[in-house]
């Protein structure tokens, strides 16, 4: 049986795969934006995924691909849950901003800590409230946003 | 119907510990006696005995299940159902009924009543069990269960703390004499055929003839070393008067009639094994000569009346240790019967003895300093009479129970010097030697057991009071922890003064009465009749012993009566009325005395060697101990804390980009390392 699918294929495909997850690696150690970094962590899980369908096709069987289906699906669960935490960190502080977390360490180890550096390049907004919300790249109009129970006690 | 009773021989463990659980489970609760349940649990027990007596045979085996199947070691739970057991099976359980029923009367009011019952129930479970077994593993099981229920009974009053040591003393003790009944079992697991522990396989002509020399000399030792500690023989005997710390029921159940008699039905079960080697034989001879030598002469000068049972006790089990020794050749056969006769007797008018001793210390107020009182015959008149028979049994009187079992030991020893001869064996004069001992330990019972009836039953009458000189002295509060712990806990709730001086209800005399018959009659109806005998025939490997042809001896009955007498009119002489003789008579040979009144300095000697050894073992165990493996395990405790508070704890600086470098980092490393070695 001829089987379409061969190696130089094959290595195409896994060079996608490491590049995606070598960008995703960059982008979750480079970025400091919440948001961003769980972005780039779940392309460092497209590439692994992609490998893997990569192999399973090579192989001619298909646990590749359920594989894959069972990483969607967790990867899936793990965004809601991720973002869910995203918004009660973002509710604390006002900020996506993930050095300002950095107190959340071993009592006692003195690092430069960098979200003060942070906060010196660019100082947060005092009045955090529903007009603080993250500077993400505005694309069409802002929703009208009710006032919800957390803003409510934030205020 | 007597292959019903074969089929149901389980349930003659069965139904004292079923008992045993409903009294220490339930009664409390319901608010029921708990004697009751025991009580009946053991009588039926009984009766199934009785059943089983009839149809006993030496190869009657009753397999009720699986016990251990691993590898090569394959034990079922198998019960015997021969002429030895069944006889053991029968008096265990009879003597216990009456025991039980006593102790319904002497252990009311007493807050832990329904623990006592429960574990009577369990002590014959285990005790039945052990004389049922038909494996020396199983068997082993039950000694330890009895040995176990031995602790818990002595330390009933486990708040007093001469109680609490008595009991560990009796358990540690006993653990040396396990440590030999072990090493016999792991020895003969690896010598006989199919590793079959099973007495019909151990015992059986065919494995006999194949064990080496050291087999044979040594295994029969190492059961011997095992029985010293169970039947209180020298050296281990040392438990056994510390155990009347215990309840008197207990007494008179565990550490005279029943638990102390296993010892003496291992070696017996294992005769065809003993009778391999004369050697151990005549050590068994010898050690049990000592033993009743060295009992009787304590006993002679003890105040404490359950203290003589006690001492009277350990020198009736060398009696029959002396029998079973004299089973050289010839004189297998009689040997282990008169042993095992012996046995049978002694457990009624021990049981009698001590009984009583607990009624007359139920009367005083618990108090058992024969000094303290005198003179009870009036006021104790069932007591009086009861002990009397009991007395009488024990010193040998024709035609009481002891007369015909002492004279039956009495007969083999004098029969081995002869026997022993025949088999070319150059020690036979031991047993003339042995002989004439046992003659005049006969005497001496018959002096301290009569010694100690005159002093409590004759002469004027005198009631414990505290104003005795001879009373301990009054300290309100050390008073309840040592001397008078009894009467705080068996009397509590109004069972007090009021009691002192009175006979004890019925339901302590009623099984006094039975015994007293027993100790009467058991004698003639089994022994001379040929019953006992009869009955001992179908045991398991009693055929292949020789029979010799022993007549009734005149010469040594008249001996041996004479000598009970004698210690009897010197008793009288001495005692019978309150006179300066016995102190005049100790002030002369003052060493003497003390030594016998200190027990021979036995309990010191141990204390200067065998305890101070322990203890200095122990001691360096402990310095080892903190010094060395706690600073050990300490320093295995410190290092990761070291290295997790000075080196790793660094990298935990919050930085989430540092976490992800690192593990990235690392992963590369390791793929590193998979990719190039």
């Amino acid at each position: 049986m001829t089987d379409p699918f061969t190696i130089e294929l094959l290595r195409n495909y896994l060079l996608v795969g490491a590049a995606l997850f070598a960008l995703g690696m960059l982008g979750f150690i480079a970025r400091r934006n919440l948001i961003v970094m769980f972005l780039s962590a779940e392309m460092m899980l497209q590439g692994v995924a992609l490998s893997l369908v990569a192999f399973g096709r090579y192989h001619g069987n298909w646990s590749g691909q359920i594989f894959t289906i069972v990483i969607l699906t967790v990867a899936a669960c793990e965004a809601s849950i991720a973002m869910a935490l995203v918004v009660v960190l973002y509710n604390r502080r006002s900020s996506l901003d993930v050095t300002l977390w950095q107190d959340v360490r071993e009592a006692g180890v003195s690092t430069s800590d960098l979200a003060d550096e942070a906060a010196e390049a660019a100082p947060i907004d005092d009045e955090a409230g529903v007009e603080s919300y993250p500077h993400l790249t505005p694309a069409g109009v802002e929703p009208a946003h009710p006032i919800q129970p957390w803003t409510e006690r934030r205020r | 119907m007597s292959g019903f009773f074969v089929q149901n021989v389980w349930l003659i463990p069965f139904l004292p510990l079923l008992g045993g659980l409903v009294a220490g489970l339930a009664a409390r609760r319901f608010r029921f006696d708990a004697a009751i349940p025991v009580a009946a649990g053991v009588a039926l027990a009984f009766l199934v005995s009785l059943g089983a007596w009839m149809s006993a045979g030496p190869e009657t085996t009753v397999l009720v299940s699986k016990w251990i199947s691993a590898g090569s070691l394959v034990v079922p739970l198998e019960f015997r159902v021969d002429g030895l057991t069944t006889l053991m099976l029968s008096m265990v359980t009879f003597v216990s009924t009456l025991v039980i029923v006593f102790a319904s009367g002497y252990m009311h009011g007493d807050p832990g009543y329904p623990r006592f019952f429960a574990l009577i129930g369990l002590f014959v479970f285990s005790m039945t069990g052990l004389v049922l077994s038909n494996n020396y593993l199983l068997t082993y099981a039950f000694w330890e269960g009895v040995g176990v229920c031995s602790y818990m009974l002595i330390g009933f009053w486990y708040t007093r703390p001469s109680a609490a040591a008595a009991a560990m003393k009796a358990f540690l003790v006993n653990r040396v004499g396990d440590v030999g009944f072990a090493l016999a079992i792991f020895w003969l697991w690896s010598v006989v055929p199919n590793h079959d522990l099973s007495y019909q396989n151990v015992l059986s002509e065919g494995t006999l003839h194949g064990l080496s020399d050291t087999a044979k000399f040594w295994i029969p030792f190492l059961l011997f070393w095992a029985a010293t500690a169970k039947s209180a023989q020298v050296p281990l005997y040392v438990w056994l008067p510390d155990a009347m710390e215990g309840p008197t029921p207990v007494s008179a159940l565990i550490h005279a009639a029943t638990m102390v008699t296993a010892g003496v039905y291992l070696i017996a079960r294992s005769t065809p094994l003993v009778a391999l080697a004369p050697e151990v034989q005549l050590l068994i001879s010898i050690v049990g000569c000592t033993t009743a030598l060295l009992a009787a002469l304590i006993a002679l000068t003890q105040t404490d009346l359950k203290r003589v049972m006690a001492y009277s006790t350990v020198s009736q089990l060398g009696y029959m240790f002396m029998a079973l020794g004299a089973g050289v050749g010839s004189v297998a056969r009689l040997a282990m019967v008169a042993a095992m006769f012996h046995l049978f007797t002694h457990a009624f008018f021990k049981a009698l003895l001590f009984l009583a001793s607990g009624s007359v210390m139920h009367a005083m107020g618990d108090v058992i300093d024969m000094r303290r009182f005198r003179g009870l015959r009036h006021r104790l008149p069932y007591t009086c009479g009861t002990f009397a028979v009991g007395a009488l049994a024990l010193a040998g009187v024709f035609p009481l129970a002891g007369f015909w079992s002492k004279d039956e030991i009495l007969l083999a020893l004098e029969s081995a010097p002869h026997a022993a001869h025949e088999m070319h064996l150059s020690f036979g004069w031991v047993y003339s030697l042995i002989y004439w001992i046992a003659i005049f330990t006969a005497f001496l019972t018959a002096f301290y057991t009569f010694r100690a009836f005159f002093m409590t039953f004759w002469g004027p009458e005198k009631l414990p009071s505290p104003d005795d000189p001879e009373a301990p002295a009054v300290d309100p509060h050390a008073d309840h922890g040592h001397g008078h712990g009894h009467d705080d806990h068996a009397h509590a709730g109004g069972h007090g003064g009021h009691h002192v001086g009175e006979e004890s209800p019925p339901v302590m005399t009623f099984p006094l009465m039975i015994l007293a018959g027993c100790a009467v009659v058991v004698g003639f109806l089994f022994g001379p009749t040929g019953f006992f005998e009869g009955h001992l025939e179908h045991t398991l490997g009693f055929e292949g012993l020789p029979e010799g042809h022993h007549a009734f001896s005149w010469a040594t009955a008249i001996i041996s009566t004479i000598a009970g007498l004698a210690g009897i009119a010197l008793a009288y002489t001495l005692y019978a009325v309150p006179s300066p003789i016995p102190s005049r008579i100790a002030a002369s040979i003052k060493p003497l005395y003390r030594a016998s009144l200190d027990k021979f300095y036995i309990d010191e000697l141990y204390h200067l060697t065998v305890m101070k050894l322990v203890q200095g073992l122990a001691a360096a165990s402990r310095v080892f101990d903190v010094v060395v493996i706690d600073r050990l395990v300490e320093g295995v405790a410190r290092t990761p804390r070291l290295a997790a508070r000075d080196v790793l704890s660094k990298y935990q600086n919050g930085l989430i980009q540092f976490y992800a470098a690192a593990s990235a980092l690392s992963v590369a490393v390791l793929l590193l390392v998979l990719l190039f070695s």
